[in-house]
């Protein structure tokens, strides 16, 4: 195995290492890999949770996915033999608690890594300090900012896609099947925002036109109204809202047009956690969903999936095994497994010992390019960008059939590339 | 610095991508609420109207209580308080030393899920429960088994204003501290009370504990509503009718409790996230409105004291006969029932979520696993009903027992019946008034 930790961490070693198959530890003998975890302090992963505010839904499921990861990760012998030892700590979805979380992995929990939480104000929040500890802060927020070039060295999000390439993959199915002229339904702040120009932006180069943005105002709980501002041409009405009232907006939506809708065309994110056969949302059958990892079990369901339910505790409707009225955040929190993995790789490349390591562990995910479908990666084959410290991955667009979203089409990994905008390697250790 | 600095502007000016989540908000949104609501206020309005008809001695009649004979067991009471005050340490050390996770961490769920939420309910609708298992009249006697004597032993001239100050500095840890969850805050907290609790009990005799102690003003304020005690048992509030008139620092604890809890609905409210200027879908955390969540709550307890102030001396001047400050402590406790509602009303939904994780942490401390934490009955229409009727249910009745009980106390110190209407009138319509606030609160959109 890696273990010596003084060795330097080139692109290739480490792509050498990666390649030689999942886990080099794997390769140790049982007794060597049992005696050698018995024997080592455990590899301690700060785990940055929204266990309180108004991400705590969430973070209920990254929660269960992050300990179903760590459970599968300890039962294959751990890292470089070491067990894997979870710290959580409640952001509160704040920021600046955010903040002080990853200060307290660094300088009281002696975490060698902090990884975690969804909201993008909290990764932005807490980002500068993982960097000024040199801290590893592995996120799992899908929010465009670690591409953007707006944190720093030690901030990767390796394990989800970020919102701008999920936006921009879905104008080429949308302007070839469902219809070029489009009109976009958004909540008025930065969310709506990207939507509104990520995918506009996209639509025009597929040769299509946003006839109107209706944005609507954060605290609207009725919206009726503002259905009359749809230009009547719109061949596929794009919505993206989010919060409490969520469910109005598609009754009334409903009530609005009846049976002659033009086609719908949503994020998920509007209804992450939410019964799809739920009442008022009956106006969705037919319509088209992004799903970042598909909640329905579909008819050519891999293995992978297969196991990562059932390691997650989730049955084929994307519930829980244990209440089928508790949905799951499927769409976003496989990213926590996938992280994990990433970051046992990266370890294992890295021949990460302690510490005085980190550096390395950066350098040997930066080196990181294709990662293949798998146990370690069930939503599927991903594709990392060492440079903006992004991952690129397919994109999923599901239909509501009978009160359940059915899997019509894949993007490619193609379809959600863009040009660098950073190159994060250029910043010292 | 210069880094950090640019990193915090980049945050005010790139607002986060946040996914607020519908949760069982959206189902309330679908629910007929203005229907709910208006029945729930009809329903405290007639109240008001038959009680013009309902002659004076069958409200006497109402709240008299059945006597129960029930062995007193002073010595197993002094057992669990001393196992109380055992387990209050026990817990301050698992919040210093244990899991990090306020949601594995005894000591987190145990103060705001079984203590703030579960044991306060049941002191204030089933029986005096913190009689036995208040940990400082445990420590006070130690104290006093090992020959501590109170150097002040005088009662205080302040009545319960130290209480009073105590408790809104608690409501403010509870609704505006960015982590009240985290759990070697908590402890540190908790520890720091226990040893100015045992500090100022040692240095003024038990009497602390009624004047200064705000946990145990509280529980014994809350145990007037209570359909048990003494041995009785009665229609809830008939402890109030036989509890002495409260002095006024004491009145205006009474009401900052329902001023309390009603901001701790409020401030969740798009309407209120909206005058802070926040967007409701991408709350920024509490450690970015702490001075307007403190300066909110001062100000909505303010606003209620002043309201019941002019509706009491509205009342005293159409009645005659009694002072204001009379009436003003007179008909305080008559408050208690619905701030008892709005407690049950308030902490329902997080109660049924957060108690799973209690049952979890039993289950793992008893060698069993994790149990799965659903929050599934959010996710149907029928189960979002059923939860937001008990909810308004109990702000209803609370309400209901609030003009019953105010009723009961202006006939007594009125004495005849028309003029305890009189006096009663413009309470009795803030009351209503007040049921159609808090039936709004719930089914107000929600931010947070």
């Amino acid at each position: 195995m890696t273990n010596s930790t003084k060795s330097t961490i080139t692109r290739r070693g480490a792509l050498k290492t990666l390649g030689a198959g999942a886990g080099a530890a794997a390769s140790l003998p049982l007794w060597a890999r049992y005696t050698h975890a018995q024997s080592s302090e455990p590899i301690r992963i700060g785990f940055q949770v929204h266990r309180t505010g108004i991400g705590a839904a969430y973070g209920r499921w990254y929660d269960r996915t992050t300990m179903a990861a760590v459970k599968k990760i300890n039962d294959e012998g751990g890292i470089n033999g070491r067990m894997v030892e979870i710290v959580a700590e409640d952001d509160g979805t704040d920021p600046k608690r955010g903040a002080e979380v990853v200060e307290k992995f660094a300088t009281q929990h002696n975490c060698d890594i902090a990884f975690g939480t969804l909201f993008s104000h909290v990764v932005i929040g807490s980002a500068p300090r993982a960097g000024e500890l040199k801290l590893p802060y592995f996120v799992v927020s899908e929010g465009h900012h670690v591409a953007s070039g707006m944190l720093n060295r030690y901030t990767m999000q390796p394990g989800i896609t970020d919102v701008k390439s999920q936006v921009q993959a879905m104008a080429p199915y949308v302007a070839s099947t469902l219809g070029k002229k489009v009109t976009m339904i958004f909540p008025d702040f930065a969310f709506g925002h990207d939507h509104r120009d990520y995918f506009t932006a996209a639509l025009e180069a597929q040769g299509g036109q946003v006839l109107e943005h209706i944005a609507i105002p954060p605290a609207e709980t009725s919206f009726t109204k503002y259905f009359p501002k749809i230009p009547r041409d719109t061949e596929v009405l794009y919505h993206v809202m989010v919060g409490p009232a969520v469910l109005t907006f598609v009754k009334e939506l409903g009530e609005f047009f009846g049976p002659s809708a033009p086609p719908l065309f949503g994020f998920i994110d509007s209804l992450e956690a939410v019964d799809i056969s739920s009442p008022g949302l009956e106006f969705l059958e037919g319509s088209y969903f992004w799903e970042g990892n598909p909640r329905y079990a579909q008819a050519d369901q891999t293995e992978y999936d297969k196991a990562y339910r059932a390691a997650v505790g989730v049955d084929d409707n994307g519930a829980s095994l244990s209440d089928p009225k508790d949905i799951s955040t499927y769409a976003h929190m496989f990213g926590c497994w996938e992280t994990l993995h990433t970051v046992k790789a990266g370890m294992e490349a890295a021949g990460y010992g302690g510490p005085d390591d980190r550096g390395k562990l950066i350098e040997a995910v930066e080196a990181m390019t294709d990662m293949p479908e798998g146990h370690d990666h069930p939503q599927g084959a991903k594709r990392f960008n060492g440079k903006t410290h992004q991952v690129f991955g397919h994109q999923y667009i599901t239909q509501v059939n009978s009160g359940r979203l059915d899997l019509v089409h894949t993007t490619s990994i193609e379809d959600t590339l863009y040009p660098d905008e950073v190159d994060y390697t250029t910043q010292p250790l | 610095m210069i880094r950090r600095s640019l990193a915090a502007l980049a945050l005010t000016l790139l607002p986060p991508a946040a996914k607020a989540h519908v949760s069982e908000q959206g189902f309330v949104l679908l629910l007929p609420t203005d229907l709910y609501i208006l029945g729930g206020v009809a329903t405290v309005a007639l109240t008001v109207l038959l009680l013009t008809i309902v002659p004076a001695p069958a409200i006497a009649r109402l709240f008299r209580p059945l006597a129960l004979n029930l062995p007193r067991l002073p010595i197993l009471a002094r057992l669990t308080g001393f196992a109380s005050l055992a387990a209050l340490l026990l817990l301050v050390a698992t919040g210093l030393f244990g899991p990090t996770d306020p949601m594995r961490n005894p000591l987190t769920l145990s103060v705001w899920t079984v203590f703030w939420i579960g044991i306060v309910a049941v002191q204030a609708l089933v029986f005096d429960v913190w009689r036995w298992i208040n940990p400082f009249i445990a420590a006070a006697r130690l104290g006093a088994s090992i020959g501590i004597h109170p150097p002040f032993r005088t009662r205080l001239k302040t009545g319960k204003l130290p209480a009073l100050l105590m408790f809104l500095a608690f409501a403010g840890f509870l609704l505006a501290d960015p982590a009240p969850t985290d759990p070697p805050r908590l402890a540190a907290i908790a520890l720091a009370y226990v040893a100015a609790t045992l500090a100022a009990t040692w240095a003024f005799g038990p009497r602390w504990l009624v004047q200064g102690e705000f946990l145990t003003v509280l529980m014994r304020t809350y145990a007037r509503v209570a359909p048990f005690g003494r041995g009785r048992l009665g229609l809830p509030g008939w402890r109030i009718l036989k509890s002495p008139v409260p002095g006024n620092a004491f009145a205006v604890f009474m009401l900052c409790l329902l001023g309390s809890g009603s901001f701790d609905g409020l401030n969740e409210t798009f309407w209120w996230l909206q005058i802070l200027g926040v967007n409701p879908l991408e709350f920024p955390g509490r450690s970015a409105i702490i001075t307007p969540t403190l300066l909110g709550l001062l100000a909505m307890n303010a606003a209620l004291v002043l309201a019941y102030a002019l509706t009491i001396r509205l009342g005293a001047r159409l009645a005659g006969g009694a002072s204001f400050t009379q009436c003003f402590r007179t008909f305080a406790p008559s408050i208690l029932p619905i701030a008892a509602g709005y407690h049950v009303a308030h902490y329902l939904a997080s109660f049924l979520v957060d108690i799973q994780y209690v049952q979890s942490l039993t289950s793992t401390i008893l060698g069993g696993p994790e149990l799965h934490v659903t929050t599934g009955f959010f996710n149907t229409l029928a189960t979002v009903r059923v939860i937001w009727l008990t909810q308004a249910g109990a702000v209803i009745i609370g309400h209901v027992l609030a003009i019953l009980v105010a009723h009961a106390l202006a006939l007594r110190l009125h004495g005849d019946h028309r003029r305890a209407m009189l006096s009663q009138l413009p309470l009795a319509l803030f009351m209503v008034a007040y049921t159609l606030f808090g039936l709004w609160l719930l089914a107000s959109p929600r931010g947070v």
